[in-house]
C-alpha cells in the first residue's frame, strides 16, 4: 500500500494539470447532459402535472358565453369523465403603447383555483387574493411586451370608452397558454374588477361591445374509455352541439408540446453538446493516456524491474484518470439540480412556467452508470498498454521517430519543420485531428442553426408561417381601402409578390385543424408530394403522424356543417398549431365553406424586407378595420433572444474546449519534444520561430480535421437539426450552404487552435536549453 | 628579425560569477579564448566546467561579470542577438548527440546551415554534402539519428556544429558516451578542424580529449586555477601558469613543445599535481 501511495502521489505530481483539465471537461460535460436531462423531464412533469392540479382536461374548449345546455350535453357522455367550465372575458388589451394582436382571457381569481404565483425575485409566494385594481400576468409577458410589476395593462371592453386598467402586481403560471409560443393570455384578476369589466361590457350598446364573454371547457376523457383521442373528439362533435358554440380547442398534448418548445429546444441542444463534449473528453483522455505512457515507459520499466507489477503500475493511472472521470460525473450528477434550476428560472419569461426541478433518479442513475463504463471501458483499452511493458525491453530500446521525406528550404523551413513532426509522429496528432473535425461539425450546427433563425427570427417564423411574407393586411369590412393601402405599402417598398390566405376552423375526420387556404398554392413550404388543388389538400408531418395518414388517403373536411372529401396530395411545412393543419387551395375550401366573407388576409413580399416595420407602424396608426401584421408575434423576439444566447454560450464554450484540448495537447507535445526544441534552440532558431512552428503544426493537423468536419458537416448538419426540429412540429430544416455555418467554423477552428497553441508554447521561451539538454541527459 | 603577429583574444570573460539558488558554481573567473586555440576546459565534476562553457557562450546568462565575443558584450545581450550568435558565430556539440530525432543526419546537418544565414541555400546543401563525406557519413546520412551508431550520431553532430563555419566551436564532453574506437574518431575531427584552424573550447575529463588540446585549463569550485600549454606561442615560455590573466598577448606562430609521449607524461604530471 505505501509503495502504491508514493508511485500514486508521484504520478499526480507529474500529470496534475492533464488530470485536472480531463476532470474539468468531464464535469462540464456531464453538468450538460444531467442538466439537459432533468430539465427536459421536469419541464414535461411540470406542466403536465400543473394542468391536471389546475383542472386542464385533455381537451380544452374555448366557447362563447357560457353554454349550459353543451355541458350537460357534454357530461352525459359515456366516454367522459368530467367537464369543468371556467368562465372567462375575452377582451384586446393594450400594454406599454402595444396593442395585442390577440384576445386576452380574464379570469376571476378566488382561490378555488390554485394557481402558483411568483414574485419579483422569481420566487414562489402564495396568494390568496387579488387587490382590486390589481393583475398578475404570465411572466412571458415580459419578453413579449416588456411588461413588468408596476406597468399598467388596460382592457378595450366598449368602443364608447369602455376600458379598464390594471396595474402588474405579480405573475402567475398558466400552464395551459403562458408560454411566450402562444399569443392568447390569461389574466387574473380579483372577482370585483371582473364584475365590474362585466358590467361595463353589459351598460354598452351591443355593437360597441368589443369584449365578450366566454368559458373554457376542460373536458376528460374516461380513463376506461376505449376511444382514441380523435376518436372521442369525433364523438363529442357528433353527439353534442360543442361546433355551435366553439371558438377553438387544443388537446392536451399539443398544448404541451407548445409550452416546452423552447425548454425541449435548449434541452436538445444542451444533450448533443454534451454528448459532442462528452466524446471529447473520451478522445483526450485516451491521448492523454497514450502520451504519458510513452513518455513514462522507461520509468515503468524501471519500476518493473524493482519488482513492480504491470497491473500495480496500471491501477495508478486507473485511479488518475478514472477517478479523475468517476468523481467529474458524480459532480455533474450532483451539481445538475441547481445548474437545471438555474436555466429554468432564467428561461421563465419565454417559458411561463417557474419549472420545479426534480431529479429523475432512474433515467440519470442509467446515463451515470453508461457515462462510467464507457468511461471506464476507455481508461482500461489505453492502459492495458502498460502491462505488456517488459522491463529490460524498454530499457534497451532506443527513441525512434519515423522516416518521413519532405523537403528543406530556408524560405518555408518552419513549415517544413512543422511538417516534418505532423508526419514524424502523426499518431500523436490523431486525436487532435479527431476533436477538430467534431468541433467543426459542432459549431457548423451551431452556425446552420443561426443562419436558420436570422437575426430577428425569419427562419422560425417561417417555419410557422403557411407561407413566406413580409407584411400581412387584412381587411374587416368594405370600408376599408385596400387600393389606397397597396399604395402606401408600395410607396415605401415596391410589393414583389401577393398573395391571399385565410385560416379556418375545419375537421378532418372528425379531428379539428386548422385549414390555411391559399387563393395561389405555390406558396405552400412543399416537403414531399404534389402541391393541392380543388379536389386534394396538404398535411402537415404532424398530422399525417396523428392521424395515421398518407399521401394518396382519402379524408373528409367540414366546416359550417358541409363536408366534402379530398385526397392527401403532399405534406406541407407549417409548425403553426404544433403542426395540427391542414393547407387548402381556395376552390377546394369553396366546397364545404363561404369564402366571401372578410376571412382573406393579403400578404405581401416586399423587395425591401426591412420596410415591412415601418408599413405596419403607418398603417396601424392611419387606418381602421384593418388587421396589420408582420411575419412575427409577440412572442417571438423572446424566443429569439434565448436561441441567440444559446448559440452564443456554445460558441464561448467551444472556444473553452479548444484552450483545455490545446493546453492537454501542447503540453505533452512540448514535453515530448523538448529535447528537439532545445537542440533548434542551440542551432540559432529563436524561440518565436519555434513557436511560430509549433503553432503552424496545430494549423495543418487542426485545418485537416476541420476540413474533414466541413465535409461531415455538409452533409450532416441539416439533418442533424432537422432531426431535433422534427420532434417539435418544424418538419423541415434548411439552412444550406453558408458563411457562418460552413466557412467560419473551417477558419475560425484551425485559427483558434493555432493561436492558442501559439499562446501556450510561450513556455518555451522561459525554459533555457541548457536546462532542457540537461533534462534530457538525465 | 621574426615577424610576430599578435593574438587577441576572440572571448573573453571578466569576474564571471554564476549561481544556481544558494550555491556559487562559477567564482569570479577571469578568462580568455585565443582565435585558432583548442582550448581544453578540464576539472572534476561539479567543478563548474560546463556551466563557464554555457556562460562563455551565451547559452547560460552569468549572474556577474562580463563576457565579451570579440569587442561585443554578450552579457545581458537579448534573446535575439544570442540566438542570431548561434546561428552565425558559435557551433556546439554535445555528450549526447542532441540530433532532431525525425530529421536524417544529413537534414540535421542542413538544417543548421539553413537556419544561420552565411551560406545561401545552394551552399548549404553542397557543404553539407562534403562534410558529409569528410566525417565519412556517406552510408549513414540518410539515416535517422536512432538508426545510426553513436559514432556515426557524434560526427554528424560535429558536422552540423561546423555547418555554418562557426568562429568558435564549443563542445561539452563529446566523448563521454562514446566507446573508444568512436571518441578517437571524434577526437580526430576535432584535431582536423583545429589544424585548419578552427577555435575549439572543449570541456571534458578525459585526459585523451585533453591531449588534443593546446591549451588546458584547470577548474576547481568555480575558479581556473592552472593553465598547461602543450604547445608553444612565439617564445612564451611552456608549462604551467596562474589563469590566463597574463597571456594577453601571444604569437601565432606555435609549435608543439614536446613529443606525444612528452606531452602525455606533462598532461600526468601536471594533472596529479593538482591533486586529480
Amino acid at each position: 500500500m505505501g509503495k502504491y501511495k508514493i508511485l500514486l502521489k508521484a504520478a499526480w505530481k507529474r500529470q496534475k494539470f492533464t488530470v485536472l483539465a480531463i476532470f474539468v471537461m468531464v464535469v462540464i460535460a456531464a453538468l450538460c447532459l444531467f442538466s439537459a436531462i432533468t430539465l427536459y423531464t421536469s419541464g414535461a412533469t411540470a406542466v403536465e402535472s400543473e394542468m391536471d392540479r389546475l383542472g386542464f382536461g385533455d381537451f380544452t374548449v374555448w366557447v362563447s358565453g357560457q353554454p349550459e345546455k353543451l355541458l350537460a350535453e357534454i357530461g352525459q357522455m359515456a366516454d367522459v369523465e368530467s367537464v369543468v367550465q371556467q368562465e372567462i372575458i375575452y377582451a384586446g388589451y393594450e400594454v406599454n403603447g402595444n396593442y395585442s394582436d390577440n384576445e386576452g382571457q380574464l379570469i376571476s381569481y378566488d382561490g378555488t383555483i390554485p394557481y402558483h404565483f411568483i414574485d419579483r425575485n422569481g420566487e414562489n409566494v402564495d396568494l390568496s387574493e387579488i387587490p382590486v385594481g390589481s393583475i398578475y400576468i404570465s411572466p412571458a409577458m415580459e419578453s413579449m411586451f416588456d411588461v413588468h410589476i408596476g406597468d399598467t395593462i388596460q382592457f378595450n371592453l366598449s368602443r364608447t370608452n369602455g376600458r379598464k386598467a390594471f396595474t402588474v402586481a405579480g405573475y402567475f403560471e398558466d400552464a395551459f397558454m403562458g408560454s411566450s409560443m402562444i399569443d392568447m393570455k390569461s389574466f387574473l384578476v380579483n372577482s370585483a374588477d371582473y364584475e365590474e369589466v362585466l358590467q361595463i361590457m353589459a351598460d354598452a350598446a351591443a355593437i360597441d361591445v368589443l369584449g365578450r364573454s366566454g368559458a373554457m371547457l376542460h373536458i376528460s376523457k374516461d380513463p376506461s374509455s376505449t376511444l382514441s383521442d380523435t376518436e372521442f373528439y369525433e364523438e363529442l362533435q357528433e353527439h353534442t352541439e360543442l361546433a355551435r358554440y366553439m371558438d377553438f380547442t387544443y388537446r392536451k398534448d399539443s398544448i404541451l408540446s407548445y409550452m416546452l418548445l423552447l425548454q425541449n429546444i435548449v434541452s436538445g441542444f444542451m444533450i448533443i453538446f454534451s454528448v459532442v463534449l462528452f466524446v471529447i473528453c473520451l478522445i483526450m483522455m485516451k491521448h492523454s493516456l497514450m502520451l504519458v505512457i510513452e513518455q513514462e515507459k522507461s520509468d515503468m520499466a524501471i519500476l518493473r524491474t524493482m519488482g513492480l507489477t504491470g497491473s500495480i503500475l496500471r491501477s495508478i493511472y486507473v485511479t488518475l484518470y478514472g477517478g479523475s472521470g468517476f468523481v467529474g460525473v458524480v459532480l455533474g450528477a450532483v451539481f445538475c439540480k441547481t445548474l437545471a434550476k438555474n436555466i429554468a428560472r432564467g428561461m421563465v419569461t419565454s417559458t411561463g412556467m417557474l419549472v420545479e426541478v426534480r431529479t429523475p433518479l432512474g433515467l440519470l442513475t442509467g446515463v451515470f452508470v453508461i457515462c462510467m463504463l464507457v468511461l471506464a471501458a476507455a481508461v482500461f483499452t489505453q492502459t492495458g498498454k502498460i502491462l505488456r511493458i517488459a522491463p529490460m525491453q524498454i530499457l534497451r530500446e532506443t527513441k525512434s521517430a519515423a522516416k518521413v521525406q519532405s523537403p528543406f528550404s530556408r524560405r518555408y523551413l518552419l513549415i517544413h519543420i512543422a511538417v516534418r513532426e505532423v508526419l514524424a509522429n502523426w499518431s500523436k496528432y490523431i486525436s487532435l485531428c479527431l476533436v477538430a473535425m467534431i468541433l467543426t461539425v459542432f459549431l457548423s450546427v451551431i452556425g446552420h442553426m443561426g443562419v436558420w433563425l436570422g437575426p430577428n427570427g425569419e427562419g422560425l417564423m417561417n417555419s410557422f408561417s403557411v407561407a413566406e411574407h413580409d407584411l400581412g393586411v387584412q381587411p374587416f369590412n368594405q370600408t376599408v381601402p385596400m387600393d389606397e393601402i397597396e399604395r402606401v405599402i408600395n410607396w415605401y417598398s415596391p410589393v414583389v409578390e401577393q398573395y391571399e390566405l385565410a385560416m379556418q376552423s375545419v375537421t378532418v375526420n372528425g379531428q379539428e385543424y386548422t385549414a390555411n387556404v391559399l387563393d395561389d398554392t405555390k406558396w405552400f413550404h412543399m416537403l414531399s408530394g404534389n402541391v393541392c388543388d380543388d379536389n386534394s389538400i396538404l398535411i402537415t408531418d404532424t398530422v399525417a403522424r396523428e392521424m395515421n395518414l398518407q399521401i394518396g388517403d382519402a379524408v373528409r373536411v367540414s366546416a359550417s356543417g358541409k363536408t366534402g372529401e379530398y385526397e392527401v396530395s403532399g405534406i406541407y411545412q407549417c409548425a403553426n398549431g404544433m403542426g395540427t393543419n391542414i393547407g387548402m387551395s381556395i376552390g377546394g375550401y369553396a366546397k364545404i365553406d363561404d369564402i366571401t366573407g372578410y376571412i382573406w388576409c393579403r400578404h405581401y413580399i416586399l423587395e425591401d424586407g426591412s420596410a415591412r416595420d415601418y408599413v405596419y407602424d403607418y398603417l396601424e396608426e392611419h387606418y381602421r378595420g384593418i388587421d396589420v401584421h408582420t411575419n412575427s408575434w409577440s412572442g417571438l423576439s423572446g424566443i429569439v433572444f434565448v436561441m441567440h444566447m444559446l448559440i452564443v454560450l456554445l460558441y464561448v464554450v467551444t472556444a473553452v474546449i479548444i484552450l483545455i484540448t490545446v493546453a492537454l495537447v501542447a503540453g505533452k507535445l512540448l514535453q515530448s519534444e523538448k529535447s528537439n526544441m532545445a537542440i533548434y534552440k542551440s542551432l540559432g532558431l529563436h524561440t518565436g520561430k519555434l513557436r511560430i512552428s509549433f503553432a503552424l503544426r496545430f494549423l495543418i493537423v487542426v485545418f485537416g480535421g476541420a476540413v474533414l468536419g466541413f465535409v461531415a458537416a455538409g452533409i450532416l448538419a441539416d439533418p442533424l437539426i432537422g432531426a431535433v426540429f422534427k420532434s417539435f412540429g418544424i418538419g423541415e430544416f434548411a439552412a444550406g450552404f453558408s458563411m457562418l455555418g460552413n466557412v467560419v467554423p473551417l477558419v475560425v477552428i484551425p485559427v483558434l487552435f493555432a493561436l492558442s497553441a501559439w499562446i501556450y508554447s510561450a513556455r518555451l521561451s522561459r525554459v533555457s536549453i541548457v536546462e532542457l539538454i540537461a533534462e534530457d541527459d538525465e | 628579425m621574426e615577424h610576430k603577429k599578435v593574438k587577441t583574444p576572440i572571448i573573453s570573460g571578466k569576474n564571471i560569477v554564476k549561481t544556481f539558488g544558494e550555491t556559487k558554481v562559477l567564482n569570479e573567473i577571469n578568462i580568455e579564448i585565443y582565435d585558432g586555440d583548442f582550448t581544453v576546459i578540464m576539472g572534476t565534476s561539479g567543478s563548474g566546467k560546463s556551466t563557464l562553457l554555457y556562460c562563455l557562450s551565451g547559452m547560460e546568462q552569468a549572474t556577474e561579470g562580463t563576457i565579451l565575443y570579440g569587442d561585443r558584450n554578450i552579457t545581458g545581450a537579448s534573446e535575439k542577438e544570442l540566438t542570431k550568435l548561434r546561428a552565425d558565430e558559435f557551433g556546439f556539440v554535445f555528450q549526447k548527440t542532441h540530433l532532431v530525432s525525425n530529421l536524417t543526419l544529413y537534414e540535421n546537418i542542413v538544417m543548421a546551415g539553413l537556419i544561420g544565414s552565411r551560406l545561401g541555400e545552394k551552399e548549404v546543401k553542397e557543404r553539407a554534402k562534403e562534410l558529409a563525406l569528410q566525417m565519412n557519413l556517406q552510408d549513414a546520412v540518410d539515416r535517422l539519428p536512432s538508426q545510426t551508431s553513436g559514432g556515426e550520431a557524434q560526427r554528424a553532430a560535429v558536422a552540423r556544429a561546423v555547418m555554418g563555419s562557426p568562429a568558435v566551436l564549443f563542445a561539452d564532453e563529446p566523448t563521454g558516451a562514446l566507446n573508444k574506437a568512436n571518441t578517437k574518431e571524434v577526437l580526430n575531427m576535432f584535431t582536423d578542424l583545429h589544424e585548419k584552424g578552427q577555435t575549439i573550447l572543449l570541456v571534458t575529463h578525459d585526459k585523451e580529449a585533453a591531449l588534443r588540446g593546446n591549451r588546458i585549463l584547470y577548474i576547481e569550485d568555480g575558479r581556473v586555477i592552472s593553465e598547461l600549454m602543450l604547445s608553444e606561442y612565439g617564445k612564451l615560455p611552456s608549462g604551467t601558469s596562474s589563469c590566463g590573466n597574463d597571456l594577453h598577448e601571444r604569437s601565432d606562430d606555435t609549435k608543439n613543445l614536446y613529443t606525444n609521449d612528452d606531452r602525455e607524461k606533462k598532461l600526468a604530471a601536471w594533472l596529479e599535481g593538482l591533486g586529480w
